[in-house]
């Protein structure tokens, strides 16, 4: 199939390198102590952040540092078919270890000791780069409920499609079968803190790949920077001196 | 974007934006452009001998913030002041919290922090009033004090070095709270001041701003004994369970107190839904205009009301 | 820059799924007007000075893709809109469009509209989706007219009666496309119009020639809904239409819901299905399967059955051999149905000639006519056209366009000229365009893929440490006479410790056809080389095939290598493989590698050798054979070309000599030993070559001959079979041949394959007897030998293993595109000995004997050894259908005369005259007769 037509535009009107439109909200979940909506395209993900707070179950706090937990689920909407989507099973079992993996390393737990951090992600509506999604909003989330962190981590992926690297991968491009590429990254310290591949490439390809992936997650973060700032600037100019 | 949730017509969204731009333009007249992000350069003269405080982090020598925030230079310390994040407790600090679990000589006491605080037995005034060492006779009577669930005031004494903080109740005016609210308000809107309990005798209402953020409406009552007094009873009562006719009187509450209570939780809640610091002068502000306005209780949540306080808190700043 | 649109549509599929997908819509897509300023111009494709810019609508592209592909169409602009109608239209005529976009010589440009911000238009409430595209294409048309302004007329083509007036009310200028051809003022483009269906009442002309025929004949195709829910309701079944090579009313449906194929008997059953169609098949209840065989005589103008070549596989036959007439034996259990509907048109250009019919009266005007193509598949096609006079004698190549219920023919339209019918150059045109077969010169795209002439070896690759110097090796080749693509050489030489190291030396193709240039996707797409009786179509350009990489003597070459260590006994120790510079000393033919061996006398190191490599040979082929590979026979012939005239001047069979079996020994060597190698690597990516077991009833009719004379073959296995074969030794020399030569023909071809989509036990080559087989011997020939040389060379680690392996559906597409190719080179291959046999004949009428090999009611198939060809001899007059003079007798397999006065057995000789015959004019065709 063509997915790259060769006027150079994908199926969705974008160029090869272009990412979708981004949108991310603060705040939408009033009872969490941080939370945020971030919306690539048509891929629309929620994030609550409970925490830091008392472990629920003490045999797993920990002296050092704080627990963080973290579920992802699909919401039975979200998907084009409406199918009751079971409760962990193995692909929201693998993503939600993803995510908090990716978040473990940039949350400073260890100035929470014996406390537990809950991220809760939930895609609201599927459209491809889901993990890239969730990750970006929990990054949101953490930030929203002021939990320090040691860098902004961000994510995007990028496929290899028609012998073309491109950029944040929709539904179709992905199902394609193609080589996916979701990278975790730290833009400020300049370190890939998570990287996963679909199907295989070759390697000088998978680097080129792997750098517009990179591209990408920078461009996310200067983008969650810009809403983080904005909000951290309204919070302060409303509550007055 | 945080955006504020109220369903506004369309005057009502231009009336706020502009109420909400005034404010904007206020606080960068007086404050300098210091509002961070999560890991931002903080900038700083390259005077040796910085202290770097909370929020902050070096990374190849430079100082990056670590929360979303406010930077605030006392000194030589540069420290990141996080708005919206748990509250981080203070000796002296006046909190109000939640009882979770009644353990060993002490309570947990749940103060929205990273942990559970601890009260122990022996830094709450006992109902007779008198300081003693505690017998085992009041462990096994503990429950007569405070049992799960009871919101009570207290203050911060210090903490641990397990970083588990403890409280004590050790003044006639802390101890358990009941006929009344209790609201809970991101931490960063209360201020630390000098008073917090608010005896608004007009009301008949007493309001605590506890620093973690939840706040206590509730009735005020007359005395400080009758607190006691309140205590020995409640607890004949739950032993008794006599219901006795005067007994059911004295917890009666009048109408207009309730009344007030409400009138003054929901001008917290409205605060709180705006952003806007919550001091105890603004709220009064707030329940005389709504007063004035003739509104209902529960019409102080809706949107034209909150544009209105919004209106007013730009005027009022700007004065 | 972008702004999104969501939209909401349903899809096909059982169940009603609601897709959201975005859409956006962006400010910098251009014009392409070279005379814009406001655009980009760098990527314009429209001409400064075009007067007219035309914008074309889908149905203009799908009925006249022949007209925009003349070039006197320019200064087109193709909307997105329109493309994606075509796409899902018909794909060969979107390819068609893409390549004329992509064609830097013609000015054409594609416009993606459906994501300009100002041309995208959101469908209307209750718009149906082709008013939608119409309506998108008038907005772009209209947006062209104000973005370039007066200097330029904006024209819009369309035969489509509602959007012209549209278009006209809303002030476009709309033409269709009749209107528009005049006025270019060239009468000769007004012929490749195609006319659409509707037009189609003006055609009696043609139909009142066959009276009464003005009826419907045929059923109404079921709607599209209803196929699919009969599909899916197991009443109808989908599949490929294929109609019989050797009898165009009867047609197969190789069908996945039933497992079998479907017989479809007589064009009313086919529905108007074409060969190659996508079909829904109905089928009739059990009781009628035999009745419907009775049909075939019913239909009209039966065919004839024509000389040909010998088949060399089963493959391009029907899976039945038994045609016609033997009604007693059908099998009972072949089902037999109707087509319903056509769900997916194969319909192509078609080569063939006109049927002779007198000149209409007002000359110049426009007629109408009768194609028949080449292709016996196809039916005969109407066309219109002003130069019938013209057209009458030649090659000409006709599009179909439509099929109506009411006619017997599906009408079509004039597309192009090939030559004069009977003329050889025109001829073997023809059998490349049937074949699909790129005979184009090379684009200069590719030759610049080409390193700098002369080429010779350089010290850079001498001091390659992944290259050995194998110059000092007493290296030769040995090819059949002429040959100038040498891609292989061998040397033997004696080791201290008694065993030989032998050596097969390939053409190091990959060095200079490197993956992803435009040589790479030429040679991929050519596939292989193409080998007619007079010319040869190569598959890379001819420096490289007949110089750089041709194995000559007295040159240095860049080769890869296999060498073996060998003992005595012909037992192969180790093997190697590395790249090398070679320096061939001798490029024999096998005729003087024959005589070097033969003659005693010669005693030098190169006929040592020769010996030696003889010797081993012969017990590695003896130890193939034991193991069970099957010697089978082909009829290959070789003519001798008159220099001059290019006519042939003589034809007589290929004789295979030591020698050859010699070369093809070590070359088979080392196809294994590659594909062992690589696969060993490459287990789930490598492309190997396998050749499947024949199944018991594909060597049925084998069989049953065998049976007829007495001969018992046991086709257990292939061990078996090549025994039995072995021990059918008759009463006359040719005999084995003869039954080898049925053998062959009743297996499938060898196919190339990806190793990751099958599993290992079906990668056997059953022909070879080996379990692993790959081609890597012929690079500069085939495309498949160099994606080998790429695998091994990854193997061997001296290369990065290019990204295309990666890809499994692309390397099995590039498989089958292998395969495709190879087929096609074989056809055309043999038609074009078949057209040389004809031009050979043509002075020459003979008398010679053959051989019997099928038996048919009213004659039988004979088979001319001397000349490979195969042919009907008829015992009846045509048209006389036996009535029961002669009589079958199947189980025998003789046919006899009713008073048993003759009787003809199979493969029983036969002598027989052969003559060119021409019972139309033009129309020659070989006939062969009984002399007795």
């Amino acid at each position: 199939m063509e997915f790259v037509s060769p006027e150079g535009l994908r199926l969705d009107g974008r160029r090869p390198l272009e990412m979708r439109q981004l949108r991310a909200e603060i705040g939408a979940v009033s009872k969490a102590d941080g939370s945020a909506v971030f919306e690539m395209g048509n891929t629309k993900v929620i994030a609550a952040v409970y925490g830091p707070r008392e472990v629920e179950n003490r045999a797993q706090q920990m002296n050092d540092q704080a627990l963080v937990r973290c579920e992802y689920t699909m919401a039975n909407f979200s998907t084009g078919d409406r199918v009751r989507k079971p409760k962990g099973d193995r692909r929201s079992t693998e993503i939600s270890m993803v995510i908090r993996q990716t978040m473990e390393a940039c949350i400073m737990t260890h100035l929470m000791p014996r406390s537990q951090i809950d991220i809760f992600v939930q895609v609201l509506q599927a459209d491809g780069g889901t993990r890239s999604a969730c990750i970006n909003a929990a990054t949101l989330a953490l930030a929203d409920a002021g939990i320090p962190m040691r860098d902004l981590v961000t994510s995007c992926s990028a496929g290899y499609l028609n012998t073309t690297p491109l950029l944040d991968l929709n539904y179709v491009e992905d199902s394609a079968g193609g080589p996916d590429v979701t990278v975790g990254y730290l833009p400020k310290l300049d370190k890939v803190t998570l990287l996963q591949m679909d199907s295989k490439l070759p390697l000088d390809t998978f680097e080129s790949v792997m750098q517009l992936a990179i591209e990408g997650c920078k461009a996310v973060a200067n983008y969650l920077r810009e809403v983080l700032l904005e909000n951290t600037k309204q919070l302060e100019y409303r509550r007055g001196s | 974007m945080r955006e504020i949730e109220l369903s506004l017509n369309q005057t009502q969204k231009i009336r706020l934006q502009r109420a909400l731009d005034r404010l904007q333009s206020l606080s960068s007249k007086s404050t300098s452009n210091s509002s961070v992000t999560v890991a931002d350069t903080i900038p700083v003269n390259d005077e040796d001998g910085i202290l770097k405080g909370h929020g902050t982090l070096e990374v190849d020598s430079e100082v990056v913030a670590t929360v979303c925030g406010v930077v605030e230079r006392v000194n030589k310390l540069i420290y990141v002041r996080s708005l919206r994040s748990r509250y981080k407790p203070e000796t002296g600090d006046i909190v109000v919290g939640r009882v979770v679990e009644v353990a060993q000589k002490r309570w947990r006491i749940e103060i929205n922090s990273n942990q559970d605080a601890v009260l122990m037995l022996s830094s709450v005034t006992l109902p007779d009033g008198i300081q003693r060492r505690r017998t085992p006779i009041d462990e096994l009577n503990m429950r007569n004090i405070f049992v799960e669930n009871d919101v009570i005031s207290a203050e911060v004494r210090n903490g641990q070095h397990d970083g588990i903080w403890q409280l004590h109740a050790r003044s006639n005016k802390y101890g358990k709270l009941d006929r009344g609210q209790l609201i809970a308000v991101p931490t960063y809107l209360v201020k630390r001041r000098k008073q917090h309990f608010h005896q608004l005798d007009k009301y008949g209402v007493l309001l605590i701003l506890g620093c973690n953020g939840y706040v206590w409406v509730g009735e005020l009552t007359e005395a400080k004994d009758s607190m006691e007094v309140d205590d020995v009873n409640e607890s004949e009562k739950s032993n008794a369970k006599s219901s006795d006719q005067t007994k059911l009187e004295e917890n009666y509450t009048a109408l207009e107190t309730r009344e007030n209570i409400c009138r003054i939780a929901n001008a917290v809640r409205v605060l709180s839904i705006l952003g806007f610091s919550i001091t105890v002068e603004v709220i009064l502000e707030m329940c005389e205009l709504s007063i004035l306005l003739n509104l209902d209780i529960h019409d102080m949540l809706g949107a034209e009301f909150c544009v209105t306080v919004a209106e007013k808190e730009a005027v009022r700043r700007s004065l | 820059m972008l702004q999104s649109k969501s939209f909401v549509k349903k899809t096909k599929g059982g169940k009603v799924v609601k897709v959201v997908r975005e859409h956006y819509l962006r400010d910098d897509i251009y014009c392409g007007a070279s005379i814009c300023k406001t655009c980009d111009s760098s990527v314009a494709r429209l001409s400064s000075d075009a007067s007219t810019i035309i914008i074309v609508d889908t149905n203009v592209v799908l009925n006249q893709i022949d007209l925009l592909e003349n070039s006197a169409i320019d200064e087109v602009v193709v909307l997105s809109v329109v493309l994606e109608e075509v796409k899902n239209k018909n794909l060969s005529v979107y390819n068609r469009l893409r390549t004329l976009c992509s064609n830097s010589q013609r000015k054409f440009f594609v416009f993606s509209n459906e994501h300009h911000k100002e041309t995208y238009v959101k469908a209307m409430v209750n718009e149906s989706p082709n008013d939608r595209n119409d309506r998108a294409i008038r907005v772009a048309t209209q947006w062209y007219q104000k973005h370039l302004g007066s200097a330029v007329r904006v024209l819009m083509i369309t035969n489509d009666r509602e959007n012209k007036r549209k278009a006209n009310e809303e002030g476009i200028s709309a033409e269709t496309v009749e209107s528009y051809v005049k006025s270019l003022g060239q009468p000769a483009l007004l012929d490749l119009l195609a006319r659409p269906a509707s037009e189609d009442v003006v055609m009696d002309s043609v139909e009142d020639l066959r009276p009464s025929k003005r009826k419907v004949i045929y059923s109404e195709h079921k709607p599209m809904s209803e196929i699919t829910t009969g599909l899916h309701r197991g009443i109808y079944h989908q599949g490929k239409l294929r109609v019989n090579r050797y009898n165009p009313f009867e047609a197969y449906v190789g069908s996945e819901s039933i497992g079998d194929e479907i017989v479809i008997h007589g064009r009313t059953n086919m529905n108007r299905a074409f060969d190659g169609d996508v079909v829904a098949v109905e089928l009739f209840p059990q009781d009628q399967w035999h009745a419907e065989k009775s049909r075939i005589a019913d239909e009209e103008d039966e065919e004839d059955e024509s000389v040909h070549l010998v088949q060399s596989s089963a493959d391009d036959a029907p899976r039945s051999t038994n045609v016609q007439g033997s009604s007693a034996d059908t099998t009972p259990s072949r089902p037999s149905g109707c087509v319903v509907g056509v769900i997916k048109r194969n319909w192509h250009s078609y080569c063939g000639s006109l049927e002779p019919m007198p000149m209409p009266a007002g000359a110049g005007g426009i007629a109408h006519a009768l194609f028949v193509s080449k292709d016996r598949r196809i039916p005969k096609i109407r066309i219109q056209t002003r130069q019938l006079g013209n057209l009458l004698d030649k090659r000409i190549v006709v599009a179909v366009d439509s099929w109506d219920r009411l006619s017997r023919y599906p009408s079509g339209h004039y597309v192009q000229t090939i030559g004069e019918i009977g003329d050889r150059e025109t001829e073997t045109e023809v059998v490349l365009i049937e074949n699909d077969i790129n005979s184009r010169p090379f684009s200069s795209q590719v030759l610049a893929c080409l390193p700098p002439l002369p080429w010779s070896v350089s010290a850079e690759h001498l001091s390659d440490p992944n290259r050995e110097d194998l110059r000092h090796l007493q290296v030769f080749s040995v090819d059949p006479p002429g040959c100038r693509d040498i891609d292989d050489a061998l040397h033997c030489t004696l080791l201290p410790n008694g065993n030989f190291a032998v050596g097969v030396h390939i053409a190091d193709v990959t060095n200079f056809v490197h993956p992803g240039t435009p040589l790479d996707d030429e040679a991929s797409q050519r596939g292989t080389s193409v080998y007619l009786v007079e010319r040869r179509i190569d598959m890379l350009p001819k420096p490289l095939t007949e110089d750089i990489c041709s194995l000559r003597s007295d040159v240095e070459r860049l080769a890869f290598s296999v060498i073996w260590e060998i003992t005595p006994q012909a037992d192969i120790i180790s093997s190697r493989f590395t790249k090398s510079v070679i320096k061939s000393c001798a490029a024999m033919s096998y005729v003087e590698a024959q005589a070097r061996m033969d003659d005693s006398r010669l005693v030098d190191p190169l006929t040592t050798d020769l010996r030696n490599m003889n010797v081993l040979a012969k017990i590695m082929r003896q130890r193939r054979i034991d193991r069970g590979a099957l010697t089978l026979a082909s009829a290959e012939v070789k003519f001798q070309i008159d220099t001059e005239t290019h006519d042939p001047l003589d034809i007589g069979m290929y004789q295979i000599r030591e020698a050859n079996q010699m070369v093809e020994e070590f070359m088979l060597a080392a196809n294994v030993s590659v594909a062992e190698k690589v696969l060993k690597h490459f287990p789930f990516c490598s492309m190997l070559r396998r050749h499947p077991t024949p199944t018991r009833e594909m060597l049925e009719p084998l069989l049953r001959t065998a049976a007829a004379v007495g001969l018992d073959l046991d086709v257990s296995s292939s061990k078996a079979l090549a025994d039995s074969l072995d021990r059918a030794v008759g009463n006359d020399p040719y005999f084995n041949k003869l039954i080898r030569i049925l053998a062959t023909r009743c297996m499938s071809q060898a196919v190339y394959f990806c190793s990751g989509d099958l599993s290992p036990p079906e990668y056997l080559h059953y022909g070879l007897a080996a379990p692993l087989y790959t081609h890597f011997t012929s690079p500069i020939r085939r495309y498949a030998d160099v994606v080998i040389h790429r695998l091994l060379a990854a193997s061997i680690g001296i290369s990065k293993l290019p990204a295309i392996f990666q890809d499994r559906p692309q390397l099995t597409s590039i498989a089958d595109n292998l395969n495709y190719r190879h087929r096609n080179a074989q056809m055309a291959g043999r038609a074009s000995v078949e057209l040389h046999t004809l031009i050979y004949f043509r002075k020459r009428p003979t008398d010679t004997e053959a051989r019997i090999v099928k038996i048919r009611s009213n004659g039988f198939i004979v088979f001319v050894p001397k000349y490979g060809i195969e042919g009907p001899v008829y015992l009846t007059a045509r048209g006389d259908n036996g009535s029961g003079e002669w009589l079958v007798d199947e189980q025998h397999q003789q046919v006899k005369k009713a008073d048993s006065s003759i009787c003809y057995n199979v493969l029983q000789m036969v002598r027989i005259h052969m003559e060119v015959v021409e019972p139309q004019p033009n129309r020659p065709k070989l006939e062969l007769t009984l002399t007795e």
